[in-house]
C-alpha cells in the first residue's frame, strides 16, 4: 500500500469562536491522539462543525491556539494545513470525473500527473470503487459518491481526516455499512480522523472516543462505554442512549462509592468524584426490572405495557416519578397495563449525577 | 508571501528603471523606448528622467522604493517586515499620485510657488507604462504585506484582489465622480463657492411644482422622479404579467414572447422614438388612419411626457421580466400550497407568502425601470417636446450655445442623487439578503396554473403589448427599406448600400459611411466584454466567499456606478481623464474602461446569482485539499459559473454597442461608436441610414450572443444534465 | 500564488500598453455639417495630400465643449462646418490660432468673420434664416401661407409653429439675434412673445423644427434655408419663405485649434477647404450653403442671398458673451414664459 499515512495529533488551546455577538464556541480544550477516531457528538447548533472546520483552517479562531501534530497551525489557510475533509454533501466537483476528483489535490500539490493518477486509482481501489474513475459524479449512486469523496480525502495522506456528517445524506440501511467502511480504513491506515454527527449510535459504533458538546462548549468525553455508564450530567445520561432522571437523598460518600436513597430503596453505586449536597441518579430503561411476582422493590403502577419483538416497553407511574422500561428478557410475561408491579433497580443500570 | 513580494518588486524597479514612465507617443508595443529612445525626455523612465533631465520629483518615490527593497532584504522577522512594508508602499503610491496631480502638463498645479524650482515649470505628461507597472508594482507589495499580517486570513490573493477592485473603482468611479462635484462648487469665476451651489441646487429652476399648482410645467427634477416613478411602476407590472404567463400558463407562443422581449434590449437608443413619431406623431401612420376613419384630430400628444413614457415602456419592460421570471420562478408552488393546506385564504397567502417571497424581486425590477427611466438620455431627446427631464437638461447645458459646465454638474449632482436615494431606499427596504431570495431555488418545475380571472388579466394586459412591440419594430425594419419612411415608401436598398457598401477594385474596400464606426464598436466592445466579465464576476466572488472589514462599503461603491447615469458618466470622464497624470482621452482604452465600469454592477449581480447557487463546500472541498484560492477560483468555480459568464459577457458586449450617452462626449476621429454615428445621422433627419445601421447592429449582437451561446453554453448544458439545475440560468437573467 | 502574479502582471501590462498616442501624420478633424459633406471633405483632402484624416462629426455645441474641457491637451487639430458661434465664441476665449491663410479670395462676410476673431476662424459658407411650411397640411388646416415674420404672430398659428430653444441652439439665437436687430430689442421681444403663444414646441436642436414641418409634425417652422432646400429636394412637401422684412444669417467656420499637435497640416487643410473648386463640391452631397469663395459656384437650388434681403449682421456684437446671456435671460423671462 502506498498510500502512507503520517498521522498527527490535534490538540485546542482555550479556542474561542465568535461569529460577531454569537458565541459559537466557548474557551476550548481539546486532545487528540494520534490514530485515533474521536467523534464530536451534540445536538444541532452545539458547535461542532465549527470545531472542525477550525481544525481544517476553514475558520480563524478567535482565540487560543491550534495545534496540528505539535505545530502551532493557528494562522496557515486551509490550504497550508495537511489536513482533509469529507463533506456532508460530498462536495464532489461536478465538472470533473471521478478520477480527476480524487487527484485533484495532488495535482494541485505539484505531484506529476502519471503519479497523481496512480494514486487515485489505488484510492478508488481501496473505497471498492476501482473501475469507476471516468464516470461523473452525478453518474454514481449516493453511497459511491460518498466513497469518493472519503478516497479524495485520503490520498492526501492527512494528518487529519475530518469528516462532517458523513452518513447524513444516506438512507439508513447504507449508513451503516458506510460507516463501518469508513472505521474499517480509519484503522487500516493508522488515521487519525474526528468525525462529527449527532447520531449517538453511529458515534458509538465507529469511535474510540466520544466528545459531546453541548451549548459551546464539551459536556464530557470519553469511550463510549464511559459515557454510557458514567455520564456526569443529566444532559450526557439523556443523550447517550435513553435514561430516567430522577431525585434521589444522598446518604453518604463511602470509600470510591456514594449511597443513596431513591423511592424508599437505597442504593450504593461506584462513584470517585468529589463529594456533594445535592445529586439525581440516572436510570437506564434496562436498568429496571418489572415484576408481577414480586413482593418487595418499590411499587409501580404500569400506565402502558408493549410487546415489541426483541423488547418489552413499559411506562410506570411510581413514588419517583414517571419511569420508562425496558425489558429485554423476551421469556418473561409481559405485565399488562393497568395492573399494578414491583420494580428492582440493577446497579449496573444507574448512575450517579451530582450537583454543584 | 516572500517570493511574491520579491515577484512585485523586480517589477516595480522594471517599471521605474526601464519602462518608459510617460506615455510614449510611438506606442509602447513599437518599443523603440527600449533603444533608440531609451534615455530620451519622452521615454526615459522614472529613473533617468530625474538623474539626465531634472525631475526631481522622482527622487522621494526611488527613495521609498530602496526602503522598500532594504527592508525586504534586512528585516527578518515577518510581521515586522510586513508592517514596514505596508507603511512604505503607501508611501510610494501617495508620492507617485501626488508629483502627478503637483506637477501638471504646464507647471505645478498645486503649491506654485513651493514646487516651480528643477524642471517643475516645463511641466509632464500623462501616466506611461513605466508609471502604471510601478503603481501596480506598489499596490501588491501593499496588499501581499497586509495579507502578511493576517488580514484576509492571510489570504495574497484574496487582499490583492480586494485591493485591485478598490484601486480600479477609486481611479474610474469616484475620482472622475468627484470632479463632476467639485465642479458643481465652482462659481463662474472658478473660485468655489457652497452658498452659490446650494442657490443653484435649490433653484426653482430645477425644482418648480408650477405644474401642480395649474402652471406650464415643473422643474426637470421633479419631471423626471415622475416619469421614473410610473415608468418603474409600468415596467414592473408589464414584466410580471410576462413573467406570470411565460412561467404559469400553457401560452403556445412561449419562444415568441422571448424574443419580444429581449429585441429591446438590443436595440440601439433613439430607434424606439423615431417609430414612434412615425406610427403615432401628428402625421403618423395610425393617426392619419384614425384621422380618416373615426376624425380623430391629428394632434401632437406624442411629445412630452406621453410619448417618452410609451418609449420608455417599450425600452425597459424586457428588464423587468428578465428580473421577474426569475422570482415568479422562485415562488415555489409548494410554498403556496403549503400556506393553503394550512387553511390560510387566498389573500392571506398572497399576503403572507407570496408578497414577501416576491417583493424583493419587484423592488429589484421596479429600481431598475427607475434608474433607467431617469438616467434614460434617447428618448427624452426625440420625444420630450417640452418635457424636460435631467438626463437632456445636463446634455445641452454641456453642448447648448450657452454652455455651462457648472450647472451641468449641479444637474448631475441632482440626478445621482435622486438615483442613489432610489437604490439606498431598496437596499435599506429589502435589507442586505436581497439577492438571497431573489435567486431562490424552483423545487419542482411544475408551476400551478393560474387562478383564470389573473391568466386572463395577464393575457390582456401582456399581449396587445407584445403586439404593439412587434408592430414597432416591423415598422423599424420596413423604414429601412424605403425611401422616404412616412413620405416616400419606394422599396430600396440605398441606405444600406450607403452605409455598408463594400468595393473590390484592387482588394477590399471597406467604401460604406459606417465602416468605420462599425469595426470600432466591435473592437471596443469585444474587448469589454471580458474585462467587464473578469471584474464583475471577482467581485462578486469576493462578496459572496469572503469575509473581510468594510465589505459592506465595499459592494455599495461596486454597486454605485450602476446609479450614475451615462451623461454624467461621459462628462466626468472628460473632465477627470483628459489631463496629466491620467490621460484617456481620445484613446480607445477610455471607451473601453467606461463601459467596465458602468457595466460592472451587472456582472457582480449576475456572479453574486450565480455564485450562491454554487455550494460553498465545493471551495471549501478545494480549499482544504491544498488548493489555494486563484486555484480554486480557476479550477472550480469559474468552471461551474458558464451561464453566470455568458450572461455578463453578453450583457456588457450588448451595453458597449449600444449605450450612447457615456460615449457621446468620448468618442474621437479614430474611435468613433456606432450609436454617435447614429445620433448624428438622425439629427440631421436621416431615419434611413440610421435605422439601417440599428438593424445591422441588432443583427451583429443576436449573431454574437448566438456565437457566446454556441460557445460557452454547449458545456452549460452538458453540465446541467450532471447538476440538474436547469433554472440557472433563468436565474442568472434575473440578476 | 506564482499564477496571480501573472494574472496581475498581465492586466498591469494591458492597462500600460494602451494609452498610445497618435503618430505623426494624421489629421484630427472634427466636423459639425452632414455627415457625407465630411466625410466629402476629409476623404477629398485624404486623396490630394496623402495625409490621413481622422474625423469625427459632432455637433458645434459638442465640439465647443470638448475644445474647452481639452484646452491644456487638445486632441483636435482641425474644426471643419457648423454655425459660426461657437467657432467665435472659441476664437474670443483663445481657444483657436490663426492658421494664417490668404482670405483675400472671400467674400465680405467671411473675410470679416477673419477679422473680427483676430483670424480665430474663417467663414467657409453662409446660410441664410427663413420660414418654412408644410404645403399638404397648411392647406389641410386651411391656414394663409406666411410671408413676413410678422405673420406669424397670426392667432390663426396657434400650436403649428416649431421653432427652436435659443438656450441649447445656435440657430435658434441666430434667429433671436436677427429680430433684435431687424426690429429693435423691445420690438423683437414683443414679436416672439406674440409668436411663441403659436409656437408648440421649442426644440431642443436648430433642425429638428423643419424636420417636423417636413413630416408634417408641425405646419410651420422657423431655421436655415439650406436645411429646408435639402428636405424638400428629397421629397417633402416643404415650402420655403424668405421673410420679406429680410433676414439674419449664419457662418459656417473653419477653426484650427489652439496647440494642435498638426498646425502644419491644420493649415493646409483651411487652405484647401477655401479653395473654390473644393467648395463648389458641396453640392455633390447636397448641401446648399452659400460657399465663401467668391470664384466657387453656387448650386441653382441654392437660396440666392443677393435676392434676399439680408441685415448686415454683427457677429462682433452678438457673438459675445455678455450680450448673448443678456439676451438669452431676457429671452427666458418673457418669451419662455409667455409660452404654453
Ligand atoms: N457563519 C456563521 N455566522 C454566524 N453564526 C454562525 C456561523 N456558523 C455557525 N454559526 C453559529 O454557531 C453555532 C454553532 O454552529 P455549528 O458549529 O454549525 O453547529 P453544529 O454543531 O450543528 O455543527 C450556531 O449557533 C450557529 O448558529
Ligand atoms: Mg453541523
Amino acid at each position: 500500500m502506498s498510500i502512507m499515512q503520517k498521522a498527527g495529533s490535534v490538540q485546542f488551546r482555550d479556542v474561542v469562536k465568535k461569529y460577531g455577538s454569537v458565541t459559537a464556541l466557548k474557551p476550548l480544550n481539546l486532545d487528540i491522539q494520534q490514530g485515533e477516531l474521536v467523534t464530536l457528538l451534540g445536538p444541532s447548533g452545539c458547535g461542532k462543525t465549527t470545531t472542525l472546520r477550525l481544525i481544517a483552517g476553514l475558520e480563524a479562531a478567535t482565540e487560543g491556539t491550534i495545534y496540528i501534530g505539535g505545530k502551532d497551525v493557528t494562522h496557515l489557510t486551509a490550504t497550508y494545513r495537511n489536513v482533509s475533509m469529507v463533506f456532508q454533501s460530498y462536495a464532489l466537483f461536478p465538472h470533473m470525473s471521478v478520477v480527476d476528483n480524487v487527484s485533484y489535490g495532488l495535482r494541485v500539490n505539484k505531484v506529476p500527473a502519471k503519479e497523481a493518477k496512480a494514486k487515485a486509482e489505488e484510492g478508488l481501489a481501496m473505497v471498492g470503487l476501482a473501475g469507476y474513475g471516468e464516470r461523473l459524479p452525478s453518474e454514481l449512486s449516493g453511497g459511491q459518491q460518498q466513497r469518493v469523496a472519503v478516497a479524495r480525502a485520503v490520498v492526501l495522506e492527512p494528518e487529519v481526516l475530518l469528516l462532517d456528517e458523513p452518513l447524513s445524506n444516506l438512507d439508513a440501511k447504507l449508513r451503516r455499512h458506510v460507516r463501518e467502511e469508513i472505521r474499517e480504513i480509519q484503522q487500516k491506515l493508522g488515521l487519525t480522523a474526528v468525525y462529527v454527527t449527532h447520531d449517538q449510535e453511529e458515534a458509538m459504533a465507529v469511535s474510540d472516543r466520544i466528545i459531546v458538546m453541548n451549548k459551546a462548549e464539551i459536556a464530557q468525553s470519553g469511550t463510549p462505554r464511559e459515557l454510557y455508564n458514567q455520564p456526569n450530567s443529566a444532559f450526557i445520561a439523556d443523550f447517550i442512549g435513553d435514561a430516567n432522571v430522577v431525585d434521589c437523598e444522598i446518604v453518604g460518600f463511602g470509600e470510591g462509592t456514594v449511597s443513596l436513597n431513591v423511592g424508599g430503596a437505597t442504593v450504593v453505586l461506584p462513584y470517585s468524584g468529589p463529594t456533594c449536597q445535592h445529586g439525581k441518579l440516572a436510570i437506564r430503561p434496562e436498568g429496571i426490572s418489572v415484576s408481577q411476582s414480586a413482593t418487595n422493590g418499590i411499587a409501580a403502577g404500569v400506565s402502558y405495557a408493549a410487546y415489541l419483538g426483541n423488547q418489552i416497553q413499559y411506562s410506570l407511574n411510581t413514588g419517583m416519578g414517571k419511569l420508562f422500561a425496558i425489558d429485554h428478557n423476551l421469556s418473561a410475561t409481559v405485565v399488562p397495563t393497568g395492573t399494578e408491579a414491583f420494580i428492582h433497580l440493577k446497579e449496573e443500570g444507574l448512575a450517579f449525577l451530582p450537583e454543584a | 508571501m516572500r517570493k511574491t513580494i520579491a515577484l512585485w518588486l523586480a517589477a516595480g524597479i522594471v517599471g521605474f528603471c526601464i519602462f518608459p514612465w510617460y506615455s510614449v507617443d510611438s506606442g509602447f508595443w513599437s518599443f523603440s523606448w527600449l533603444f533608440s529612445e531609451f534615455l530620451s525626455e519622452d521615454a526615459a523612465p522614472a529613473l533617468f528622467q530625474a538623474l539626465l533631465y531634472g525631475r526631481w520629483w522622482f527622487v522621494p518615490l526611488a527613495l521609498a522604493f530602496v526602503g522598500i527593497a532594504l527592508s525586504f532584504a534586512v528585516l527578518k522577522d515577518e510581521r515586522t517586515r510586513a508592517k514596514a512594508l505596508v507603511i512604505l508602499s503607501i508611501t510610494g503610491i501617495v508620492l507617485l499620485f501626488a508629483q502627478g496631480f503637483a506637477i501638471g502638463r504646464t507647471g505645478p498645479e498645486l503649491f506654485n510657488d513651493a514646487l516651480n524650482f528643477g524642471s517643475a515649470a516645463s511641466g509632464q505628461i500623462g501616466f506611461g507604462a513605466g508609471a502604471m507597472l510601478t503603481a501596480g508594482a506598489l499596490l501588491f507589495i501593499l496588499t501581499t504585506s497586509i495579507s502578511g499580517l493576517g488580514q484576509g486570513r492571510g489570504d495574497a490573493f484574496i487582499v490583492g484582489s480586494i485591493g485591485l477592485i478598490i484601486a480600479l473603482v477609486v481611479t474610474f468611479v469616484f475620482y472622475p465622480v468627484s470632479q463632476i462635484l467639485i465642479r458643481a462648487f465652482e462659481a463662474s469665476d472658478g473660485s468655489f463657492d457652497i452658498t452659490a451651489f446650494f442657490t443653484r441646487f435649490f433653484s426653482s429652476d430645477i425644482w418648480s411644482l408650477a405644474c401642480l399648482a395649474g402652471g406650464k410645467t415643473c422643474g426637470p427634477a421633479w419631471n423626471s422622479v415622475f416619469l421614473a416613478v410610473l415608468t418603474g411602476a409600468g415596467t414592473t407590472l408589464l414584466g410580471l404579467a410576462f413573467a406570470l404567463i411565460a412561467t404559469k400558463t400553457a401560452f403556445p407562443a412561449k419562444k415568441l414572447l422571448r424574443v419580444l422581449t429581449i429585441i429591446p434590449i438590443i436595440t440601439p437608443p433613439f430607434v424606439i422614438g423615431l417609430a414612434l413619431i412615425l406610427m403615432f406623431g401628428r402625421a403618423g401612420v395610425v393617426t392619419d388612419v384614425l384621422h380618416e376613419m373615426f376624425d380623430i384630430s391629428k394632434s401632437r400628444w406624442l411629445y412630452g411626457f406621453s410619448g417618452i413614457y410609451l418609449a420608455q415602456l417599450l425600452s425597459f419592460t424586457p428588464i423587468a421580466f428578465l428580473v421577474l421570471i426569475g422570482v415568479v420562478e422562485g415562488v415555489s408552488p409548494s410554498m403556496e400550497e403549503a400556506s393553503q393546506t394550512l387553511n390560510a385564504t387566498q389573500w392571506q397567502t398572497f399576503k403572507n407568502v407570496t408578497w414577501p417571497l416576491m417583493r424583493p424581486g419587484l423592488a429589484n425590477a421596479f429600481l431598475l425601470g427607475f434608474i433607467e427611466s431617469i438616467a434614460d438620455f434617447g428618448n427624452p431627446l426625440v420625444l420630450g417636446g417640452n418635457y424636460n427631464v435631467l438626463s437632456t437638461e445636463i446634455y445641452f447645458a454641456i453642448v447648448g450655445a450657452v454652455a455651462d459646465p457648472s450647472r451641468a454638474a449641479v444637474l448631475a449632482v441632482v440626478l445621482l442623487m435622486l438615483t442613489l436615494s432610489a437604490f439606498i431606499a431598496q437596499r435599506l427596504w429589502l435589507g442586505k439578503k436581497s439577492y438571497a431570495t431573489v435567486t431562490g431555488k424552483a423545487d419542482s418545475g411544475q408551476h400551478s396554473p393560474l387562478n383564470p380571472a389573473l391568466k386572463w388579466a395577464c393575457y390582456g394586459f401582456a399581449l396587445p403589448w407584445a403586439a404593439f412591440t412587434a408592430v414597432v419594430y416591423s415598422m423599424i425594419v420596413f423604414g429601412s427599406f424605403v425611401k422616404l419612411w412616412g413620405y416616400d415608401n419606394t422599396f430600396t436598398l440605398d441606405h444600406y448600400i450607403r452605409a455598408f457598401s463594400v468595393s473590390f477594385n484592387n482588394g477590399i474596400r471597406w467604401t460604406g459611411v459606417a465602416w468605420d464606426s462599425y469595426f470600432t464598436t466591435l473592437t471596443i466592445s469585444t474587448m469589454a466584454a471580458p474585462l467587464t466579465a473578469v471584474v464583475g464576476l471577482l467581485t462578486a466572488y469576493l462578496l459572496v466567499r469572503q469575509k473581510f472589514a468594510g465589505k459592506n462599503m465595499f459592494e455599495f461603491s461596486t454597486m454605485l456606478s450602476f446609479a450614475i447615469p451615462g451623461t454624467v458618466i461621459g462628462v466626468a470622464y472628460i473632465m477627470a481623464f483628459n489631463t496629466p497624470p491620467i490621460e484617456l482621452t481620445g484613446t480607445s482604452i477610455i471607451l473601453i474602461i467606461v463601459f467596465v465600469f458602468r457595466n460592472m454592477p451587472v456582472g457582480v449581480r449576475g456572479g453574486i446569482a450565480a455564485m450562491s447557487q454554487l455550494d460553498k463546500s465545493l471551495d471549501e472541498a478545494s480549499i482544504t485539499l491544498g488548493a489555494n484560492s486563484f486555484t480554486t477560483v480557476r479550477k472550480v468555480i469559474l468552471p461551474l459559473m458558464g451561464p453566470a459568464i455568458l450572461a455578463a459577457l453578453a450583457y456588457s458586449f450588448v451595453r458597449a454597442i449600444t449605450s450612447v450617452s457615456a460615449v457621446i462626449f468620448l468618442v474621437s476621429a479614430r474611435h468613433n461608436m456606432a450609436t454617435s454615428f447614429i445620433v448624428g445621422r438622425v439629427e440631421h433627419g436621416e431615419y434611413g441610414i440610421a435605422i439601417a445601421y440599428s438593424s445591422v447592429l441588432i443583427i451583429t449582437m443576436l449573431v454574437a450572443i448566438l456565437l457566446l451561446q454556441v460557445v460557452i453554453g454547449q458545456r452549460k448544458l452538458r453540465r446541467q444534465n450532471r447538476l440538474q439545475t436547469s433554472n440557472k440560468n433563468k436565474e442568472l437573467a434575473s440578476a | 500564488m506564482k499564477n496571480a502574479l501573472l494574472g496581475g502582471l498581465a492586466a498591469v501590462g494591458l492597462l500600460a500598453a494602451l494609452p498610445a498616442t497618435a503618430s505623426a501624420e494624421e489629421l484630427n478633424m472634427v466636423c459639425g455639417a452632414e455627415q457625407d459633406w465630411c466625410e466629402l471633405m476629409a476623404r477629398g483632402f485624404e486623396e490630394e495630400t496623402g495625409n490621413e484624416v481622422l474625423m469625427v462629426r459632432k455637433s458645434t455645441g459638442e465640439t465647443l465643449a470638448q475644445v474647452r474641457a481639452e484646452a491644456s491637451n487638445p486632441k483636435i487639430d482641425v474644426w471643419w462646418g457648423g454655425t459660426g458661434d461657437p467657432h467665435l465664441i472659441a476664437a474670443f476665449e483663445g481657444l483657436t490660432q490663426d492658421p494664417g491663410v490668404d482670405t483675400s479670395e472671400l467674400l465680405g462676410w467671411a473675410s470679416n468673420m477673419h477679422k473680427i476673431s483676430n483670424g480665430g476662424t474663417v467663414g467657409i459658407y453662409a446660410g441664410a434664416l427663413g420660414i418654412a411650411y408644410n404645403s399638404e397640411v397648411l392647406e389641410e388646416r386651411g391656414l394663409p401661407a406666411p410671408a413676413c415674420w410678422k405673420d406669424l404672430t397670426n392667432p390663426a398659428y396657434a400650436g403649428e409653429i416649431q421653432v427652436a430653444n435659443p438656450n441649447s441652439s445656435g440657430t435658434a439665437y441666430t434667429e433671436l439675434a436677427t429680430f433684435v436687430q431687424l426690429f429693435g430689442e423691445d420690438e423683437a421681444y414683443r414679436l416672439l412673445t406674440e409668436i411663441g403663444k403659436n409656437v408648440n414646441q421649442y426644440t431642443k436642436s436648430g433642425s429638428a423644427p423643419s424636420k417636423a414641418a417636413a413630416r408634417g409634425e408641425t405646419t410651420i417652422s422657423i431655421g436655415f434655408m439650406h436645411d429646408m432646400v435639402k428636405l424638400a429636394g428629397s421629397g417633402f412637401p416643404l415650402k420655403i419663405v424668405a421673410p420679406c422684412e429680410g433676414t439674419g444669417y449664419e457662418v459656417g467656420a473653419v477653426s484650427v485649434i489652439k496647440g494642435a499637435k498638426h498646425p502644419e497640416l491644420a493649415k493646409q487643410f483651411v487652405e484647401y477647404a477655401l479653395r473654390p473648386d473644393v467648395q463648389s463640391r458641396s453640392v455633390e452631397v447636397k448641401s446648399f450653403q452659400v460657399p465663401s469663395n467668391s470664384k466657387a459656384s453656387v448650386a441653382p437650388e441654392s437660396p440666392d442671398l443677393a435676392s434676399i434681403k439680408l441685415i448686415d449682421y454683427d457677429f462682433a456684437t452678438y457673438g459675445e458673451r455678455s450680450t448673448r446671456e443678456r439676451l438669452l435671460k431676457r429671452w427666458n423671462e418673457e418669451v419662455k414664459n409667455a409660452s404654453h
